[in-house]
C-alpha cells in the first residue's frame, strides 16, 4: 500500500490531539508558575509539594480505597451476572439484557445527586424508612456508602466484556460438564467463568481504572463528609490558593495518569490473550441453556433489585425532586407539587444555552466525531503498517487520561496557543476535548462496523478498476452506513451524559448541561440540578429509545 | 500469442515461502486451470496476477506490457490491471442491486448511460439473469450470486479472466451443470481465463490446459490427458484419479519397464523414474485400470474378494492376498470369492 495523504493526515492529527496536551501537561508541572506567567521557571516545587501534602495522601488512599472496593464488589456481580444472561435459563434474559446496560448510559453526577435526594440524610427514602422504622438504616455520606454506589453502578462494565467473552465460548464445554453430572453453579465456577479469566481479569482492571477517574459520585456524595479522592482533590485545587497554581493542577493531573497508565497499558495486554483464549464456537450452533431450576425465580429478583437500586431508585429521586418546592422532615408530598423549577429553567439564559448546546454537541458534534473516527479508523484499514501500530499507542493515552484531566489540558492547549484563544469560548474546544475522550470508545465502535465488511467487496471494487478513495465511497462507507448511525447515537449519549470534560472549559457559550450541574452543586440550587437532570435524562432516555428501536447494539 | 506471461513468481508469508518461482503463460482463448490442494499456492498465484498480493521476485506481463517487475520495484495497481476476478464468496456487494453490481465497472471506465443499460443487458441476457436486474443479491439463489459474479467481470470484456474457485460454494448437482456452461460461456465469449480450483474432475472439464501446483511449485504443466495418463511425477500420479499404491523390491529392469515384486506377488510395470535393481520401489494404478479376468497369466493375480461395496453407477471391489491390497471397479456382484485381477503394466507406475 502506497503512503497517501488520506491514510497519514488523520495519523497525525491524533498524534498531536493526544500528545499535545498531554506535552502541555508535563511541561506546565515542571514550571513554578502557570505557564502565562513571565516569571515562571523550570522548577520541581510542584511536585515537592503535592507529595508532600497530608491532603493529597489522603485523598490518593482514598481514591486507592474505592477503586479497590468497587472492583471487588462490580467484577463478581458483574460475572455472575454475565453467566445468568448468557448461559441460563433466567426469565426474561433477552428482554433483561438492553436494560443492563443503561447504567453505562447515566451521567455520574446525576445518579449520585439521585441518591442524595432519594437515600441522603433527608432523601424521600430516608425519611419515609423514620416514619415507617424509626431509623434510616444506612448512610450515604461515608467511604462505605461511596464504595457500594461506585461498585454497583460498575457492574454493567464487567457484565459487557464478560458476557461477550461467554458468548464466543463453545457451549460444548458446558455441556460436556453438564453430561458429567455438573449443576449450573459448579459449570459456572468450574467451566464457564475460568474460561472467560481473561476477561474477568480485564473487568479488573479496567474498574480499577476507572475507580481513580470517578469524579461526579465522589464530588456529590463525598463533599458533605469532606471526603476527597484525586479528581476532587484536583477540582477543589483550583480554588484553593486564589491564584491559579496551575503546576500544582498538572502535577495532580500527571499523578493520576502515572497510576491509570500502566493499567491501560496490561489491558492491552490483557487484550492480546483474551483472543488466544477463547474458544470459538461453530457458526448458528443453537445450545440449551442451563437450567437453574428453583433458583430462577429468585435470581431474576435480585437482576431486577439490582436495576432497581442502580437506576429507577436514583432517577425516581431526581423526578421526584425535580417536581417539589421543598423537602425535609414533615413535608407532606401532595403539597409542594410544583412544575416552577422547570419554568424557572427558561428563566436562566446560560442553562437554556447549555441545554441547547449540549444538543448541539450531541447531535452535530456526535457526528463530526463519528466521521473524525471514520477517517481514523478508515486511515488504518487494512494496511499493515508501523504507523497503525503507532495509531493504535495513541490511541491508548486517552483512555488513560479522565474527562476532567483531558479538560483541563484542553482549556490550558486554547490558552497557551494564542492563535487558538478565540475558540475556547466556543463549542469548539469543547468538542475537540470531548471527541479526544471518547476517541477509544468511537474507534472500537467504528472498527467493529468495519470487520463485518469481508475484504473480497473491496477487492472485487479494486480489481474493477477503484482507486481507495473509490472504494471507500462506493463501498466500505455505504457497508457500514447501519453500524455508522449506531455509532452516532451512542456517541450522542456519551455526549450529552459527559460532565466532567466540560468542567474546565465551562464559560459564557460553552456550558453544557453535565458541567452546568457540577458548578450549580457548589451553589446548593437543588431545585435547577433536579430540573437539568430529568432534561438531560430525557434526552438521553429517548437516544437510548431510538437506539433499541434500530436494533443498534449497545455492548460495543 | 500469449496474453499472459507469468515468470519466476516468489512469494513469501514470513517464514514459509507460498510461491517458489513459478513460470507460465496463458494464451489468446485459452482456459488454463491452476490446480493444486489446499495451501500449494494456487490462490496466491492467481491474487498476484491480479494484483491484490504483490510477489518477492518475478515479472508478470499482460497483453505484451509489464504490470509487474519485482527487479524495477515496477507495479500496475489492481484497479488498473482491467482484469475481471470471481471471488470463490462471489464478494457481490449486498447494498447494490445485481444491474448496480454489474454496472459498477463500466460506470468507472465512464461509459455513458445508454451504452451501460445496453452492455449489462445483454450480459445479464447471456448469463439468464435478465429478470434479476432489480433485486438484490440476499434475494437471489446461490446459483445466480455465482452468474452475478462472473456479470460483473465480464462485462468490460477483460483481456484475462480470473476464476477463483468460482464453482465451490454450489452444491454437488448444480456444480457438473455449471461446468458445462462456464468452458461454454468463457469460449463464446473468446476471453483467456486462469481457473484456479482443487477439484480435479472441474479443472479435467473446463480447462485446455492445467498447470499442477504443489508447495509453491509447478508440478506438471499439460493437457488433461497428458497430466491424467502420463504424470511427470509420483505427487502428480497420487493427485491425479483413485488410485492403489503398492510397495516393493525392483528384482527386473528390461528397457523401460520393471519387476516389482513384493511378499508373494510380482508385476511388470513402467519405469517413470531412473531405478537400479534391487531399489526399493512405489508403484501406482488407477482404480479404474484393475480389472478382474477369467484365468491366469502375465501380471495376473489371484486375490481374494475381502468386501464389495454398491456406489450407485458401479461396485467397488477390496482384494488382498496376504499383506497386498487393490482395489478396483466393476458393474456386477462379484460371485465367488477368489478372483483372477489384471494389472495392466503400461498403466503401472513405477516410482
Amino acid at each position: 500500500m502506497r503512503l497517501s495523504p488520506l491514510r497519514l493526515l488523520p495519523v497525525l492529527g491524533v498524534a498531536l490531539v493526544v500528545l499535545g496536551p498531554l506535552g502541555l501537561l508535563v511541561y506546565q508541572s515542571l514550571l513554578s508558575a502557570p505557564f502565562f506567567d513571565p516569571t515562571a521557571s523550570y522548577s520541581t516545587e510542584a511536585f515537592r509539594y503535592i507529595l508532600s501534602n497530608p491532603d493529597f495522601h489522603r485523598a490518593f488512599g482514598t481514591s486507592f480505597l474505592i477503586s479497590l472496593g468497587m472492583t471487588s464488589i462490580a467484577v463478581p456481580l458483574g460475572s455472575l451476572l454475565g453467566f445468568l444472561v448468557v448461559r441460563t435459563d433466567l426469565p426474561g434474559r433477552r428482554w433483561l439484557e438492553p436494560w443492563l446496560l443503561v447504567p453505562v448510559f447515566l451521567s455520574p453526577v446525576v445518579v449520585a445527586f439521585g441518591y442524595v435526594v432519594a437515600v441522603g440524610p433527608v432523601g424521600f427514602f430516608s425519611l419515609w424508612s423514620r416514619s415507617l422504622l424509626g431509623v434510616v438504616p444506612w448512610n450515604l455520606y461515608s467511604v462505605g456508602g461511596l464504595i457500594m454506589i461506585a461498585g454497583m453502578t460498575h457492574v454493567p462494565h464487567v457484565f459487557l466484556y464478560v458476557s461477550s467473552a461467554l458468548r464466543s465460548l463453545d457451549p460444548a464445554v458446558e455441556e460436556a460438564a453438564r453430561v458429567t453430572g455438573a449443576g449450573p453453579w459448579r459449570i459456572a465456577f468450574t467451566v464457564s467463568l475460568p474460561l472467560v479469566w481473561p476477561s474477568i481479569l480485564f473487568s479488573i482492571s479496567l474498574v480499577f481504572l476507572l475507580g481513580f477517574e470517578l469524579f461526579g459520585l465522589p464530588l456529590v456524595l463525598g463533599d458533605p463528609g469532606g471526603l476527597l479522592v484525586l479528581t476532587t482533590y484536583l477540582y477543589k485545587l483550583t480554588n484553593l490558593l486564589g491564584v491559579p497554581s496551575y503546576q500544582l493542577m498538572a502535577v495532580v493531573a500527571l499523578s493520576i495518569v502515572v497510576i491509570t497508565f500502566p493499567l491501560v497499558y496490561l489491558q492491552q495486554r490483557l487484550l492480546g490473550t483474551a483472543a488466544r483464549y477463547a474458544v470459538i464456537r461453530g457458526k448458528g450452533q443453537a445450545f440449551r441453556p442451563l437450567p437453574l431450576g428453583e433458583l430462577r425465580w429468585p435470581m431474576l429478583a435480585l437482576v431486577l433489585l439490582w436495576l432497581l437500586g442502580v437506576v429507577v431508585l436514583p432517577l425516581a429521586g431526581v423526578a421526584l425532586r425535580s417536581v417539589v418546592r421543598y423537602w425535609g422532615e414533615g413535608v407532606s408530598l401532595t403539597e409542594v407539587l410544583t412544575l416552577d423549577h422547570f419554568r424557572r429553567l427558561v428563566g436562566y439564559p446560560n442553562l437554556v444555552r447549555g441545554i441547547i448546546n449540549t444538543l448541539l454537541i450531541g447531535g452535530l458534534g456526535g457526528a463530526l466525531a463519528v466521521a473524525a473516527y471514520a477517517a481514523i479508523a478508515l486511515s488504518s484499514h487494512r494496511w499493515q503498517s508501523p504507523v497503525v501500530s503507532l495509531t493504535d499507542y495513541l490511541v491508548l493515552v486517552p483512555r488513560a487520561l479522565p474527562g476532567l484531566v483531558v479538560g483541563l489540558a484542553f482549556f490550558w492547549v486554547f490558552l497557551f496557543f494564542k492563535p487558538l484563544s478565540p475558540l475556547r469560548s466556543t463549542l469548539v474546544s469543547l468538542w475537540l476535548a470531548y471527541t479526544v475522550v471518547w476517541l477509544a470508545y468511537g474507534l472500537k465502535l467504528i472498527s467493529a462496523a468495519l470487520l463485518q465488511v469481508a475484504p473480497e467487496l473491496e477487492e472485487a471494487a479494486r480489481v474493477t478498476g477503484a482507486s481507495q478513495g473509490l472504494i471507500y465511497r462506493d463501498v466500505t462507507l455505504p457497508l457500514i452506513r447501519f453500524g455508522l448511525l449506531g455509532s452516532w447515537l451512542l456517541i450522542f449519549m456519551m455526549f450529552v451524559r459527559e460532565y466532567s470534560t466540560g468542567v474546565y472549559l465551562l464559560g459564557p457559550g460553552t456550558e453544557v448541561i453535565g458541567s452546568l450541574i457540577v458548578s450549580l452543586w457548589g451553589t446548593g440550587a437543588l431545585d435547577l440540578i433536579a430540573a437539568l437532570s430529568v432534561v438531560e435524562v430525557a434526552i438521553v432516555g429517548l437516544a437510548l429509545f431510538f437506539a433499541l428501536r434500530l436494533g443498534v447494539r449497545l455492548d460495543a | 500469442m500469449p496474453e499472459l506471461v507469468v515468470e519466476n513468481i516468489q512469494k513469501r508469508l514470513g517464514q514459509t515461502a507460498v510461491l517458489r518461482g513459478v513460470s507460465f503463460h496463458l494464451n489468446q482463448g485459452e482456459i488454463l486451470a491452476l490446480l493444486g490442494p489446499s495451501g500449494s499456492g494456487k490462490t496466491t498465484l492467481l491474487r498476484s496476477v491480479a494484483g491484490l498480493e504483490r510477489p518477492d521476485a518475478g515479472r508478470i506481463e499482460l497483453g505484451g506490457k509489464v504490470i509487474f517487475d519485482a527487479a524495477s520495484q515496477f507495479e500496475v495497481p489492481a484497479e488498473r490491471r482491467g482484469l475481471g476476478l470471481v471471488f470463490q464468496s462471489y464478494a457481490i456487494w449486498p447494498h447494490r442491486t445485481v444491474y448496480e453490481n454489474v454496472a459498477y465497472g463500466l460506470r468507472l471506465r465512464r461509459v455513458e448511460e445508454k451504452e451501460m443499460r445496453r452492455r449489462v443487458g445483454e450480459v445479464l441476457e447471456q448469463l439468464g439473469l435478465k429478470e434479476m436486474a432489480g433485486r438484490y443479491p440476499h434475494q437471489l439463489s446461490g446459483g445466480q450470486q455465482q452468474r452475478v459474479a462472473l456479470a460483473r467481470a465480464l462485462v468490460y470484456s477483460p483481456p484475462v479472466l480470473l476464476l477463483d474457485e468460482p464453482l465451490s460454494n454450489l452444491d454437488a448437482k448444480l456444480r457438473e451443470e455449471a461446468r458445462a456452461w462456464l468452458r461454454e460461456l468463457i469460449k463464446q465469449t473468446k476471453s483467456s481465463a486462469l481457473y484456479v480450483t482443487h477439484d480435479q474432475i472441474e479443472a479435467l472439464a473446463i480447462a485446455d490446459r492445467i498447470l499442477l501446483l504443489e508447495d509453491g511449485q509447478i508440478q506438471q504443466e499439460g493437457t488433461p490427458e497428458q497430466i491424467y495418463a502420463q504424470p511427470a511425477n509420483r505427487f502428480v500420479a497420487e493427485f491425479m484419479g483413485s488410485n492403489n499404491r503398492l510397495e516393493g523390491k525392483l528384482t527386473e529392469i528390461q528397457g523401460e519397464q520393471g519387476c516389482l515384486e513384493g511378499n508373494g506377488w510380482s508385476l511388470w510395470g513402467q519405469l517413470r523414474v531412473p531405478k537400479k535393481q534391487a531399489d526399493d520401489a512405489t508403484a501406482l494404478i488407477h482404480v479404474e485400470q484393475v480389472r478382474v479376468v477369467e484365468g491366469p497369466g502375465r501380471n495376473h493375480l489371484r486375490m481374494q474378494l475381502r468386501s464389495a461395496f454398491y456406489l450407485g453407477e458401479r461396485w467397488e471391489y477390496l482384494f488382498a492376498a496376504g499383506d497386498l491390497k487393490l482395489r478396483a471397479w466393476g458393474q456386477e456382484p462379484l460371485p465367488q470369492r477368489d478372483c483372477w485381477l489384471f494389472v495392466p503394466a503400461e498403466r503401472l507406475w513405477i516410482f
